[in-house]
């Protein structure tokens, strides 16, 4: 069985050998970044840099499956909102939306987003993905990935009015809304076209941290519904920080899958939403693989394996600035407790 | 002015601020002024306890960031009406201020949390220089010397930004180490703050709100 084949039938809830080590948020690594001379900063721009480095993480560590691209301003770039990309910076920084617009009166928005294909760095991701598509005989798991409806429209509006207007400016901003739905849905369709595996819409800044569950059913699962039901390919519902109040509307928001980070409580969630859910999470990257010792991240992926996911996913990007040893265990840890069948997976 | 009449503009400021009512607080804040209240209690027993309250009912999960701004907007509202006539008399009498630098991190353009952190450091009586966000490492290091602030906050929304922080402590310690440095952001932890070498630090925007609103309580009690 190949990495590809794993994921593929992973998502399809058929029985697998054992359990892909994969993520559907960003898994690249200084140690491959090194090994291809480059810097941090020249991975965003250039397709094959992105690609290449993605996959020499992968096999490095021994993924199943890569995510690209690494940043999540490049939509909002291709609406002209520009991008900071810190190339003069030492050390590592993502790149940054500069200049969002300050109040509702400035949005303009595109009669049609599959115009944006071709602007800023847009092309840079179809190219990546088709590198990694295309890598060693298409042998790994390809994801693509947009952020969801209510988080692209924080990268393009500044998030204060944004959250504000939810209350205050509520037939504009749920316009809005409506508008990113169709820039989300225009996004995935493409990538789908594209050939990618799985799909991960990343709805993170409508966590309870943000926002009360209230507005969460009546602003954000309507367009994430919409989003879900316009995708063939297996798409993931995730959502970091607070989730365990909404977890079951994110179950039931038509994604194959929900992904959840360390702030939820995963034994709870499994009970909430049964064994035939998919449950990606929900370890803490930064900690497991930077802050811990290596001895200790076995205990970590256990606890994830033990509260019931299906697969073993970090909760965000892993910090490309990690501990080569973390990762080994990390990996090793997958494999040694990903053996077993999982609630919604069975094994051969 | 009877006792009477100032409870009831110091309830009008504090529920105004905790129902968002804009408008209330406005209208409140002009009559603390026509009806000479002194203006620095109205800020700090009226909005500063409106917004106190408002981190409790954020602590309950009944209120989420959104309501949070708006009860902000509502504090300045009245803040940009009464604070040009606060006495100097009564805010020295006071002694629990100071100067902050604040900002978020190089790398990272978020700015909700910072700016209503900021909000309370005034309400409190704090000099704010606030560097603003995605601010390059060394812009902390210069802020303070130039300033001799008392505290450095700085806060990251993001796992990825975060890391900018511990070289900023590490600067700043090094040309002061009496400094105080707070860290806020989503990622940041108490584990992460001792790492970074900062003095303290809270758990998430949200209960960076919290802090702020806590420790203008304590300000207030200081004060009182």
């Amino acid at each position: 069985m190949t990495p590809k084949e794993r994921v593929q039938k992973f998502f399809k809830k058929e029985a697998i050998d054992t359990m892909p080590v994969f993520s559907g948020m960003g898994t690249v690594t200084i140690q491959a970044i090194e090994q291809m001379g480059v810097r941090f900063a020249e991975i965003h721009t250039d397709p094959e840099l992105m690609g290449k480095s993605a996959m020499l993480s992968a096999e490095m560590w021994g993924f199943d499956g890569v995510v690209v691209p690494y940043d999540m301003c490049i939509p909002a770039e291709a609406m002209g909102r520009g991008a900071t990309l810190y190339s003069d910076v030492e050390g590592i920084l993502y790149p940054t939306v500069p200049t969002k617009w300050a109040s509702m009166d400035e949005v303009e928005l595109p009669d049609d987003y599959s115009t944006l294909f071709s602007q800023a760095r847009m092309p840079v991701v179809d190219g990546a993905l088709k590198y990694c598509l295309d890598y060693d005989g298409g042998k790994y798991a390809v994801g693509g990935w947009a952020l969801g409806p209510f988080t692209l429209g924080g990268q393009i509006i500044e998030l204060d009015v944004l959250l504000k207007g939810l209350a205050k400016d509520k037939a504009r901003v749920t316009a809005f809304l409506e508008s990113m739905t169709e820039y989300v849905i225009t996004m995935v369709r493409h990538y789908q076209d594209l050939g990618v595996d799985y799909i991960n819409i990343r709805e993170m800044g409508s966590g309870t941290d943000l926002l009360s569950p209230r507005m969460w059913k009546t602003l954000i699962k309507p367009n994430l519904d919409k989003v879900f039901a316009a995708v063939d390919v297996p798409v993931i519902n995730h959502i970091c920080g607070g989730t365990d109040l909404i977890v079951e509307m994110m179950g039931d928001c038509g994604a194959d899958a929900i992904s959840v980070d360390q702030k939820n409580n995963i034994v709870e969630s499994r009970a909430k939403l049964g064994d035939d859910a998919l449950i990606l999470g929900n370890f803490d990257p930064y900690k497991t693989l930077v802050q811990l010792d290596a001895a200790d991240v076995d205990a970590a992926i256990k606890a994830c394996v033990d509260g019931g996911v299906d697969a073993v996913w970090p909760g965000c990007d892993i910090w490309p600035d990690v501990k080569a040893e973390n990762m080994k265990a990390y990996v090793e840890a997958v494999h040694k407790y990903g053996g077993a069948a999982t609630p919604a997976v069975g094994r051969l | 002015m009877s006792e009477e009449r100032i409870k009831e503009l110091l309830q009008e400021l504090h529920e105004g601020v905790v129902e968002y009512d804009e408008e209330r607080v406005v209208a409140a804040s002009n009559a603390v002024l026509a009806e000479g209240f002194n203006v620095y209690n109205a800020v700090m027993n009226g909005l500063a306890a409106g917004m106190e309250e408002v981190g409790e009912l954020y602590d309950q999960q009944e209120y989420f960031v959104p309501e949070l701004l708006m009860c902000a907007d509502a504090l300045y509202a009245g803040l940009d009406i009464l604070k040009p006539h606060i006495d100097p008399a009564d805010v020295g009498s006071s002694g629990a201020k100071g100067q902050v630098v604040l900002g978020s991190i190089q790398g990272d353009v978020h700015d909700i949390g910072k700016n209503i952190i900021k909000m309370m450091f005034e309400v409190a009586g704090f000099t704010v220089h606030d560097l603003g966000r995605d601010v390059p490492l060394e812009n902390f290091v210069e802020e303070q010397l130039k300033t001799d602030s008392e505290i450095v906050a700085m806060s990251a929304m993001m796992t990825t930004t975060m890391m900018g922080m511990k070289k900023v402590v590490e600067m700043i310690k090094e040309k002061n180490p009496n400094v105080q440095i707070m860290l806020g952001g989503a990622p940041v932890t108490g584990d992460i703050a001792d790492l970074f070498g900062a003095d303290g630090y809270a758990e998430s925007a949200g209960n960076a709100v919290q802090e702020a609103v806590k420790m203008v309580a304590s300000l207030r009690k200081l004060q009182s």
